[in-house]
């Protein structure tokens, strides 16, 4: 496997994620941070909630140890069904338990702003 | 004009021996500079380290000789590499070689510590490999503070702004263009 095939996670905040999203496209890396609310171990699918929003993440990929009430941060594809419901098929997740989700998600804005101003003065 | 010449070759000089922090999307955008092969541009800027951090999304180890490894920041992926080969390198044979065994276990323990879903901050040369832009590290801190990588964002955005983006707005009165935060 060849380090050029893999693109990155596009940072997103679930409550943007729905069929209107620029992200919200088959095969889009995106990268998704939200509380665990459930967990089936049979299915390895997950259930995260960030504010009136929830995403599955299918987990099948990784080896980590969920916890329900805990905070984690899942980087992957997106697989849309016929019905438009979306999974994330994670290949890497971490427990980010303590991070500012507040402050977080300011910057995730902050940081779209500077790209888009880095880009539109040539050095992007 | 020979003076104000070498004012602004100081200027775009100034970052070229600083690890400079820098979001993946402004990295991967570094162009070579082809008179000066170990040294890469940023808007005429010449720049020859950088430090990022980003969670690790890819790594593949040759043991004793390279880890290569990705690191991805949400902006974009950084490639890395981790030279493991310095006992037998010719590259180090004028080194102490108490300096070169203790260089070899610190990355050894690099090597362990950079897993597949951890932050790591990683400082080193930028490098160029086939066309595409690499990080040669000399140095990996794994962050466990899980408000690390939001604070490093902060961090580059505010650098780029107040410091890296100055350099290229010299003009000829000697002036600089301040943007605040």
């Amino acid at each position: 496997m060849s380090t050029s095939v893999i693109g990155h996670g596009e940072l997103v905040i679930l409550e943007e994620l729905n069929p209107s999203s620029p992200h919200f496209k088959q095969g889009a890396s995106l990268r998704v941070t939200g509380k665990l609310q459930e967990y089936t171990v049979e299915s390895a699918i997950a259930v995260i909630v960030d504010g009136s929003a929830t995403l599955r993440i299918d987990t099948q990929l990784m080896r980590l140890n969920l916890r329900i009430g805990s905070i984690y941060q899942f980087i992957g594809e997106l697989v849309i069904e016929p019905s438009s419901e979306a999974t994330l098929k994670a290949r890497v997740g971490r427990n980010v338990d303590g991070m500012d989700l507040n402050l977080y998600h300011q910057s995730i804005l902050l940081l779209r702003k500077f790209q888009a101003e880095q880009t539109s003065s040539g050095v992007a | 004009m020979d003076h104000m010449h070498h004012i602004t070759n100081s200027r775009m000089d100034k970052l070229y021996n600083t690890h400079v922090k820098l979001l993946a999307f402004d990295f991967l955008n570094l162009k070579p500079n082809h008179a000066h092969p170990s040294s890469f541009s940023r808007q005429g800027t010449r720049l020859s380290r950088a430090e990022a951090l980003g969670v690790v999304v890819w790594r593949e180890l040759k043991p004793n000789k390279f880890l290569k490894f990705s690191i991805d920041d949400g902006t974009g992926c950084i490639p890395c590499l981790l030279w493991l080969n310095h006992l037998d390198s010719h590259y180090f044979s004028r080194r102490h070689p108490s300096d070169v065994r203790l260089i070899a276990e610190l990355t050894k323990n690099f090597t362990s510590e950079i897993q597949l879903g951890g932050v790591a901050r990683v400082r080193g040369k930028i490098t160029g490999y086939r066309g595409a832009l690499q990080i040669t590290v000399s140095d990996v801190v794994i962050e466990r503070d899980p408000n690390m990588e939001v604070f490093h964002w902060l961090d580059c955005v505010r650098l780029a702004r107040l410091c890296y983006d100055t350099v290229k707005d010299v003009k000829p009165d000697n002036s600089t263009t301040h943007v605040p935060f």
